[in-house]
């Protein structure tokens, strides 16, 4: 996957788009393989009362379908607001953001919910699986929404459950569960929509150095499969997976490079 | 895995709150089904018993009004007001009367009932529906026997039942206090109260013999029979016009209002007492809510994180909100059900001197029933309803970085 990344630097200056692009786009979107997510010019402020805060200027970036990109800097770099704004749970002040072709702007809040529910899978450093439900039942939650039938819901979520090893422990509840088997079910649930994309939010941020390769492992799995898998992470270790990291610094995009890893596999 | 199981999972993870909750809710609307089914009963048990005493029948007694005992009047009813009383238009008939409580004794026990002495021929006219089970009432100079009400007949107290032609041992209480035996000439079948007198515990003798053994010619109280119910009122107006506060008159139709009244009034307190014990369930709802939805603060953001929209955190909640109300609706039917007879009981009347128990079996209607079913669902909805929109509108990532 090689292909020529779009640097930022620390004052971001803009970088005139190829005419082609545009048409590129279009015919892309059509057949398919328009890039998985695409961030342009991308601004996001704060404000508290009179005090404004930006926690990004003018970010852009393309991320293709099927990319492995580690997001990494110092906190309060604004990654993680990067990343909100790219799983379609925050809106950009200004600036354009497209999930498979489909610009997020005059999306709906419930519109924007379902992009989250189809496209996107999230995965957190706290987990964040629903205390008094079973992980059986907490897998199949987000296909709720979703007009399926019940027996359809469950044997898709035993599916995905049996493939992160995990089969065994259908019924039990998060607590009963270790933090790498509790972070397992979180990917079974990221993945049980079928996104094809995947984000995970310092999701080793909580697991000792075993269980951190062992859960970076199963989301080279799930990138081999063909899903786009964006991490953010401060752990050196971890964005040694992927071939991509672009480096935040300061709101803006320091650093975007790739560095191609060999499939030994 | 749906709405409703989803609901029931989260009732059960916090049982000590639901339970409060529902108990709220169960006391207050059972109170409600408690209080209309009891007084429901006392309407229904109220207009058998004016049917029963007839509807034409006036009744008067000596002295000031019926239920006070404080009458100014030193007025007595005597043979000399019966011509009087007859002349008044529209009355058929006046028929006199004494009464007082008597104990009877029976296979070594005492029971307590009313000796009434009455024209025995003119007791169907007043008492409709009045029929023996066996033999027949003391004829009019007839000083010995008696006709015996059917529970002091067939007491459920004592294995001896009375029979015909057979003698009984009584005492009267009151004015003179004397042993008296009779001979039973007739049971009464089974009658029930006819307002202030239980028939079933009445001993019926002759008026003759009753002017004996009270030794007195002041009667207790006298029957008017009018011709018609349409003009009992004007009857009525007669005699207040020709005694005055002499005596006191009553129909069974101003007794009916009057007792109608007072439960009347009764059930309102009752009612109030449930309306607000039904708001403060809904009050304890509402709280709730806001308590359980600040708690699953976390729980919500991740719940739009994976996708829900706004309407589908509000059907969750709104879910949890129906299941409480349909419990506890449950819970309360039953439990009215059980109180109403309990109010029953109590919601009595009677008056001094006459041995009888009110109390009437509560009436249940669907109607009634249904609401108390259905009625805390929607107060459920209502109470919760607030603390569920504010959920659904949570902003997702202030709502996960919630701890």
């Amino acid at each position: 996957m090689i292909h020529s990344p779009e640097s930022g630097e620390p004052s971001p200056a803009r970088l005139p788009k190829p005419v082609q692009t545009t048409e590129l786009r279009t015919a892309a979107t059509v057949s398919g393989t328009a890039p998985s997510i695409e961030v342009a010019d991308v601004t996001k402020v704060y404000s508290i009362g009179h005090i404004t805060y930006p926690a990004l200027r003018n970010v852009s970036l393309k991320i293709e379908r099927g990319d492995f990109v580690s997001i990494t800097g110092p906190s309060g770099s604004g990654k993680s607001t990067l990343l909100n704004i790219i799983g379609a749970l925050d809106r950009p002040t200004s600036g354009r953001v497209k999930i498979n072709g489909v610009d997020l702007k005059h999306l709906s809040d419930d519109q924007l919910a379902r992009i989250r529910n189809r496209k996107v899978g999230f995965i957190y450093q706290s987990f964040n699986l629903i205390p008094r439900l079973t992980v059986l039942q907490n897998v199949q939650m987000p296909l709720m929404p979703r007009k399926m039938s019940q027996r359809d819901r469950e044997k898709r979520s035993r599916e995905l459950l049996d493939t992160v090893g995990l089969g065994r422990k259908l019924g039990k509840h998060p607590a009963q569960l270790s933090g790498g088997e509790q972070q397992r079910v979180a990917i079974a649930r990221a993945l049980v929509t079928k996104p094809g994309i995947v984000i995970g939010d310092e999701p080793t941020g909580n697991l000792d150095t075993k269980t951190t390769r062992q859960v970076m492992d199963y989301m080279s799995k799930v990138n081999r499969s063909g899903i786009t898998v964006v991490i953010v992470t401060h752990n050196p270790e971890v964005s040694q997976y992927t071939p991509r990291i672009i480096s935040v610094r300061d709101g803006a995009i320091e650093k975007d490079q790739v560095v191609p890893k060999l499939d030994l596999f | 895995m749906n709405y409703l199981t989803l609901a029931v999972n989260a009732l059960l993870a916090r049982k000590t709150r639901s339970a409060l909750t529902i108990v709220g809710i169960i006391i207050g609307a059972s109170i409600i089904l408690a209080v209309e089914s009891s007084s429901a009963g006392m309407s229904s048990g109220i207009s058998s018993q004016v049917a029963k005493i007839g509807a034409n029948v006036l009744t008067i007694r000596a002295g000031g009004a019926m239920f006070s005992s404080g009458s100014t009047s030193t007025y007595k009813l005597s043979p000399q007001d019966m011509p009087t009383l007859e002349a008044i238009s529209h009355v058929e008939k006046a028929v006199p009367y004494y009464s007082d409580p008597v104990t009877v004794t029976l296979g070594g026990e005492s029971l307590s009932g009313t000796l009434i002495g009455i024209d025995p021929s003119a007791l169907s006219h007043i008492y409709s529906g009045l029929s023996l089970v066996e033999g027949g009432f003391p004829a009019a100079s007839d000083y010995t026997s008696a006709a015996i009400g059917d529970s002091i007949a067939h007491p459920t107290s004592s294995t001896v039942q009375l029979e015909v032609n057979q003698a009984v041992q009584m005492k009267i209480s009151g004015a003179t206090s004397t042993n008296l035996a009779f001979i039973v000439k007739g049971i009464l079948s089974p009658y029930g109260q006819a307002l202030f007198n239980n028939i079933d515990q009445d001993v019926f003798i002759s008026l003759q013999a009753a002017q004996l053994y009270f030794k007195s010619s002041y009667y207790s109280g006298i029957y008017i029979i009018v011709d018609s119910a349409d003009n009992v009122g004007t009857v009525e107006t007669a005699i207040k016009a020709q005694y005055g506060s002499d005596v006191s008159v009553m129909s069974s139709g101003s007794i009916a209002s009057s007792i109608s009244s007072i439960t009347g009034s009764l059930s309102i307190y009752e009612e109030g007492i449930a309306a607000v014990s039904l708001f403060v369930a809904a009050i304890m709802t509402a709280n709730t809510m806001f308590v359980t939805v600040m708690e699953r603060t976390k729980e919500i953001g991740v719940l739009k994180a994976i996708g829900f929209r706004s309407r589908e955190v509000l059907t969750m909640f709104l879910a949890e909100c129906v299941l409480t109300g349909l419990v506890g609706g449950v819970g309360a039917t039953m439990l009215g059900y059980v109180l109403a007879f309990v109010i029953g009981g109590g919601n009595s009347f009677g008056s001094p001197g006459e041995a009888s128990s009110g109390g009437s079996t509560p009436v249940f209607t669907t109607g009634w029933m249904l609401f108390t079913l259905f009625f805390p669902v929607v107060i459920s909805i209502g109470a919760g309803l607030y603390p569920a929109w504010r959920a659904s509108r949570m902003n997702p990532i202030s709502a996960l970085k919630y701890e």
